[in-house]
C-alpha cells in the first residue's frame, strides 16, 4: 500500500511547535486544568478544609516539642550553631518548606496517577496539549494552596508565639522562595513520570518526601546532620533555599547569605527542570509502547 | 446441596473470620513494597524530632524532659511514642480503608449481602489489620533499637505487649465507628485522618502532655493512646511496674470499654441506615 | 500529490503490529512455587499481527470482532495512545508516530465512555476543560460548547455535576466532547456498550448524522453485529489481530446464500452434539453449538451453515430426538453478519479471549 494515498480530509488548525501562539495554548491549557483541580477540591470540603489546617497540625508538634525539650524558646545550643536561639522563628522558617515539598512529591508527583484513577487519563492524552500541562496545572494549584495554609501558619503561630522576622527581608527570602519552587517542579515532574510506571507510586513518594525532610534543615540546622548528608541535601534546593531565607529573615542568623546562593538556585532549578522534562517524555514514550496508561 | 450447611453455627462463624483475615493478607503480600515501606519507613518520620533535639539541648539528656517525665532520655521517648503513634494509625485507618476498598472495588454489596454475621466478618478484618500493624510495629522498634541503642528486655516486653493489646481493644472500637461512617460518608478517610491529628497534637507522642496548656491536657486524657504511652513510658524508661500506673490502666480499660460498645452500636446502625439508603457501593 | 485516478484515505494503516508480554505476577512468595519456568514471562500476545486498514473520508467503518480481537488496540495504535512495534498509521495524513499533536487535533475519541469524565465536575465544566486541552479560544469554545450542550439536548442540565446523570447522558458528554473541536475523524469504541436501547438508539442516529450530514469519517468497533449492519458503509471482520474480511455488509452476507443457514434452538444438550451433526452433515461448513444460560431462560443454539441443511432437517430433527434432546425452535435463515463471522473465522462475535 502507499502511503502517500492518505488524503488530509480538511486542514486543522492547532498551533504546534515554538511560538507564541502555541505557548498561549499551552498555558491556558494548565491554567485550565488547575481550575479544574480547584473546581474538584471544592467538591470535598472536608477535605478542603483539613488540608488547608494540617500544615500548622504538623507544624505543632516540633514547637511544643521544642518547649518541651528547653523549657522556653531560647535554645543556647540553638544559638552556637545558627547564631539565633531562637527555636520558634527557626521552625516556622524551617517548616514553610515541608508544605512546597509536599507540592512536588505528592501533588505534582500524584497528578498522573489521579487522573488514571478518575479514567481520564487516556482523554487527556488524546488531545494536543503537552501532558505536562497536567503536572503543571497540579503544581500550580498546590502552590496556591500551601501559601494559603502558609498564612493560615503564620496567623495563629504569631498570635501564639510571637514572631520576630526582619520586614525589610521579606523581598529577597520570596525571591528566593520562587527560585527554589523552579528546582522543585523539575523534582515534581520527575516524580509524576515515576508514578506512570511505578504500581505503589505513593510509597515512592512517602519514601522521597521523608528523605527529603530529613535532609532539609527544616526543624535543625545541617550541621548536626553527618557530613555525606550535608552533602547530599545540597542536590536538592531545599537546602540552600532554607539557608538563604533565614539569612534575610533571623537576626544575626548564620551562615551569612552571599550572592551566589541565588546563581546556585538558578543553577539547580534549570537542572532539575531539563532532567524532569527529559525523564517524563521518556517514561511517556515507555508507557504508551506498553499500553500501560489504564493500568493501576 | 442440604449437607453443605451442616456445620455447627460457631464452627461457620469462626471460618469467616479466618478467610477474611486469609484474604487480607494474600491482598497484603501481593504488595511487597507497601510491607517493606510500613516496616521501615515510619522511622524516617520520627528521625527530625531526634536530630531538632540534638540541635536544641545539644546532647542526648533534656533537662526540662527530666523535671516532667522523670527521664531527661528523649530519644527513647520520641522512639516509643512514633512506634505507638504508627501502630494506632495502621491499625485506626486499615479498617476504614479496608472497607472503603470493599466498595469501590464493588464486593462490599456481595460482602453485605451474604447469610454470615457481619460482626465476624469485622473481626477477621480487625485481627488481620492487627496482625500486620503488630509485624510492622515490631520491625520499627527492632530496627530503632539498633539504630538508637535502646535496652530492650523480655521482662519489659511482657507488660507492654499486655498494655498494646488493651490499647487495640479500644482502637477496635474507633475503627469500627470509623468503618460506620465509611460505609455512609464516602469522606471517611477525612474523618479519619482529623481523628489522627487530634491524637497527634493531644497525646504524649511527641512531648509529655504537662507541657501542654491545661484545657489541652484534658482533650488528651479522653485518649487511649494517652494512657497507653504513659504506662510503657513508665514501664520502659522509669522501670516501673503495674503498680505505679494502675490509675492509667484502670482509665484505659474504661475508655476501652465505652469505645468498643459504641463501635459495635454505631456500626449496626449505620449498616442498616445504608442499606434503606442504598448507598452502599457507591463512591 | 493526489491525482483524481488514485484513491484517497482518510485513515490507513500499513503492516501495524503491536505485541505484549504475558507476565504473570505471583506474590511476594512466588519464588517458591514450584515450575519455576512460569514465574518468567508466559510468551507474547500479538494484539495486532501486520493489520492493514484502509478508510475512505465520509465513510462510517464499522470494525467487528469479539473480545481480545484487536479492535481496540487498533483504536490505542490511531490515536497515538499506543505505539505499535512495527507498521504505520496514517491518520489525516499524519504520521502517528511523528506528528502526533496533529494527529490528535484531527481525532475525536470515545473510548471508555462515562468512566473518562469527571463525575465531580458539571457538562459545561468538563467540555470547558477539554476545550482548552483542545487548544480552542475561549469565545469560540464557549459557543461550541452551547451548540454541543443544545444538540444533545444537555442543555437544561449542564450545570449538574455529572455524578447525578445517567449512563446515557454521560455518554452523550463523552460525544460532545469528542466534538468539540469539530474534528473530520471520529474514533468511537463501543459507544452503545451499556446503554438502553433507548438511549442506544438516539447514540446511533446521531453517529449516522455525523457521518452523512457532515461528511465526518468515523471507525466505530462493536461486537453487536445489528448496530454494524444498520450504521456502517463497510465493514471489517477482525480477529487475532487481523483483518479477516472487509465489505459492505451487505456483500458480507451474501457470503453465507439465504438458504444455508438453520438455526435449532435446544435445551441441555450433550457435549459432543457438535460432532455428532456434522456426522450427520458432512458437506456443512460450520456447525456451531451457542451455549445459552438456561436458568435465565436463556436456551443453546446450534448454527448450520453451508452444505444445504434445510434438505436434511427433517433427518436433523429425528436424530436429536433420538439422543433425547429437547427442541426448542427452528429457524431457516436470513443470514447474520455473525454468521458470516462464524463462517470465515469459527468464532462468535460474543467469544474471545478476555
Amino acid at each position: 500500500m502507499n502511503k502517500n494515498k492518505t488524503h488530509r480530509l480538511r486542514e486543522v488548525n492547532c498551533p504546534t511547535g515554538l511560538n507564541w501562539s502555541n505557548l498561549k495554548a499551552e498555558l491556558k491549557a494548565v491554567w485550565e486544568a488547575s481550575i479544574k483541580d480547584w473546581k474538584i477540591e471544592f467538591a470535598y470540603p472536608v477535605s478542603f478544609i483539613r488540608q488547608l489546617i494540617s500544615p500548622l497540625i504538623f507544624l505543632m508538634p516540633f514547637l511544643l516539642y521544642g518547649l518541651a525539650l528547653i523549657g522556653g524558646r531560647y535554645s543556647e545550643n540553638l544559638a552556637e550553631l545558627v547564631g539565633n536561639g531562637d527555636m520558634v522563628a527557626f521552625i516556622f522558617t524551617g517548616y514553610i518548606m515541608m508544605g512546597f515539598i509536599g507540592t512536588a512529591v505528592w501533588a505534582m508527583g500524584f497528578s498522573i496517577r489521579r487522573e488514571r484513577w478518575f479514567g481520564t487519563l487516556e482523554a487527556i492524552y488524546v488531545t494536543p496539549s503537552s501532558r505536562l500541562g497536567q503536572v503543571l496545572g497540579m503544581a500550580l494549584h498546590s502552590t496556591v494552596y500551601q501559601i494559603l495554609g502558609t498564612i493560615i501558619q503564620f496567623i495563629v503561630i504569631y498570635f501564639t508565639f510571637g514572631l520576630a522576622l526582619k520586614i525589610e527581608g521579606i523581598l529577597p527570602a520570596m525571591a528566593i522562595f520562587a527560585l527554589m519552587m523552579l528546582a522543585l517542579y523539575g523534582f515534581g515532574i520527575v516524580i509524576s513520570a515515576l508514578g506512570l510506571i511505578l504500581k505503589e507510586g505513593w510509597v515512592v513518594s512517602d519514601s522521597l518526601y521523608s528523605i527529603m525532610s530529613i535532609l532539609s534543615p527544616v526543624a535543625y540546622p545541617l550541621a548536626v546532620l553527618p557530613t555525606v548528608a550535608q552533602q547530599a541535601s545540597y542536590l536538592f534546593p531545599t537546602a540552600p533555599a532554607l539557608d538563604g531565607m533565614r539569612s534575610f529573615l533571623i537576626e544575626n542568623y548564620q551562615p551569612e547569605v552571599v550572592g551566589n546562593v541565588f546563581l546556585y538556585l538558578i543553577g539547580l532549578g534549570i537542572a532539575w527542570i531539563l532532567f524532569g522534562i527529559v525523564v517524563f517524555r521518556l517514561t511517556d514514550v515507555y508507557v504508551r509502547k506498553r499500553g500501560m496508561l489504564t493500568k493501576f | 446441596m442440604e449437607g453443605a450447611y451442616q456445620q455447627s453455627v460457631l464452627r461457620s462463624n469462626l471460618s469467616v473470620v479466618w478467610n477474611e483475615i486469609v484474604k487480607n493478607n494474600k491482598t497484603l503480600l501481593a504488595y511487597p513494597a507497601i510491607l517493606i515501606f510500613w516496616a521501615v519507613f515510619p522511622i524516617f518520620w520520627f528521625i527530625p524530632f531526634i536530630l531538632q533535639g540534638e540541635a536544641l539541648v545539644g546532647g542526648l539528656q533534656s533537662a526540662n524532659f527530666a523535671q516532667i517525665t522523670g527521664s531527661g532520655e528523649y530519644i527513647p521517648f520520641i522512639v516509643i511514642g512514633a512506634v505507638l503513634n504508627s501502630y494506632v494509625n495502621t491499625l485506626l485507618y486499615g479498617m476504614g480503608e479496608n472497607i472503603r476498598r470493599e466498595a469501590y472495588q464493588g464486593t462490599l454489596d456481595y460482602v453485605l449481602a451474604a447469610p454470615c454475621n457481619k460482626a465476624y466478618v469485622l473481626i477477621g478484618k480487625a485481627i488481620s489489620e492487627s496482625v500486620s500493624s503488630t509485624i510492622f510495629a515490631a520491625s520499627q522498634l527492632t530496627i530503632s533499637v539498633l539504630l538508637f541503642g535502646m535496652n530492650i528486655t523480655l521482662g519489659v516486653m511482657l507488660p507492654v505487649f499486655f498494655i498494646t493489646v488493651l490499647l487495640m481493644l479500644g482502637l477496635y472500637g474507633m475503627s469500627l465507628m470509623l468503618a460506620a461512617f465509611s460505609l455512609m460518608y464516602k469522606q471517611s478517610y477525612d474523618l479519619s485522618q482529623t481523628i489522627g491529628y487530634v491524637f497527634y497534637i493531644f497525646a504524649p507522642v511527641r512531648y509529655p502532655t504537662e507541657s501542654l496548656p491545661g484545657w489541652a491536657q484534658i482533650f488528651g486524657k479522653l485518649i487511649p493512646l494517652t494512657y497507653a504511652l504513659i504506662i510503657i513510658r513508665s514501664f520502659m524508661l522509669l522501670g516501673t511496674d503495674f503498680s505505679a500506673v494502675y490509675t492509667e490502666v484502670i482509665a484505659l480499660i474504661i475508655i476501652d470499654a465505652i469505645l468498643l460498645l459504641a463501635g459495635f452500636y454505631i456500626f449496626s446502625w449505620m449498616e442498616e441506615k445504608t442499606k434503606k439508603s442504598g448507598t452502599i457501593s457507591h463512591h | 500529490m493526489v491525482t483524481d485516478k488514485e484513491e484517497v484515505f482518510s485513515i490507513q494503516t500499513i503492516d501495524l503490529t503491536k505485541r505484549f508480554a504475558k507476565k504473570k505476577h505471583r506474590g511476594i512468595f512466588g519464588f517458591l512455587r514450584r515450575n519455576q519456568a512460569n514465574n518468567k514471562h508466559n510468551g507474547v500476545t500479538v494484539a495486532l499481527d501486520k493489520l492493514n486498514l484502509s478508510i475512505r473520508p465520509g465513510e462510517l467503518f464499522g470494525l467487528l470482532g469479539p473480545n481480545g480481537s484487536g479492535k481496540t488496540t487498533t483504536i490505542k495504535c490511531l490515536s497515538t495512545i499506543l505505539i505499535p512495534d512495527e507498521g504505520t498509521a496514517i491518520v489525516n495524513g499524519f504520521d502517528t508516530q511523528k506528528e502526533t499533536a496533529m494527529v490528535r487535533a484531527s481525532l475525536g475519541m470515545v473510548v471508555g465512555g462515562e468512566r473518562t469524565l469527571y463525575w465531580k465536575l458539571t457538562a459545561r465544566d468538563n467540555l470547558t476543560y477539554f476545550a482548552s486541552l483542545y487548544k480552542m479560544q475561549r469565545s469560540h469554545a464557549k459557543k461550541r460548547i452551547e451548540e454541543l450542550l443544545e444538540t444533545l439536548q444537555l442543555a437544561d442540565r449542564a450545570d449538574e455535576r455529572l455524578e447525578d446523570y445517567s449512563t446515557g447522558m454521560r455518554q452523550k458528554v463523552a460525544i460532545a466532547r469528542a466534538l468539540l473541536h469539530d474534528p473530520p475523524i471520529l474514533l468511537l469504541d463501543e459507544p452503545t456498550l451499556g446503554l438502553d436501547p433507548g438511549f442506544a438508539r438516539q447514540i446511533r442516529n446521531q453517529i449516522k448524522e455525523l457521518s452523512e450530514k457532515q461528511g465526518k469519517t468515523v471507525l466505530l468497533t462493536t461486537h453487536y453485529m445489528d448496530e454494524a449492519d444498520q450504521l456502517c458503509d463497510r465493514v471489517a471482520f477482525i480477529n487475532n489481530g487481523k483483518i479477516v474480511a472487509v465489505d459492505t455488509p451487505n456483500r458480507l452476507k451474501a457470503r453465507v446464500k439465504e438458504k444455508e443457514v438453520v438455526e435449532i434452538t435446544v435445551y441441555s444438550p450433550p457435549a459432543d452434539i457438535e460432532q455428532y451433526i456434522r456426522f450427520l452433515l458432512p458437506d456443512a461448513e460450520v456447525v456451531k453449538l451457542i451455549p445459552g444460560d438456561e436458568d435465565e431462560g436463556d436456551a443453546s443454539r446450534i448454527k448450520i451453515i453451508g452444505g444445504t441443511p434445510e434438505q436434511h432437517i427433517g433427518t436433523i430433527i429425528d436424530a436429536l430426538r433420538q439422543k433425547k434432546i429437547r427442541i426448542g425452535n427452528l429457524n431457516v435463515g436470513v443470514p447474520t453478519l455473525e454468521d458470516v463471522f462464524i463462517k470465515l473465522t469459527g468464532t462468535k462475535l460474543t467469544e474471545g479471549k478476555t
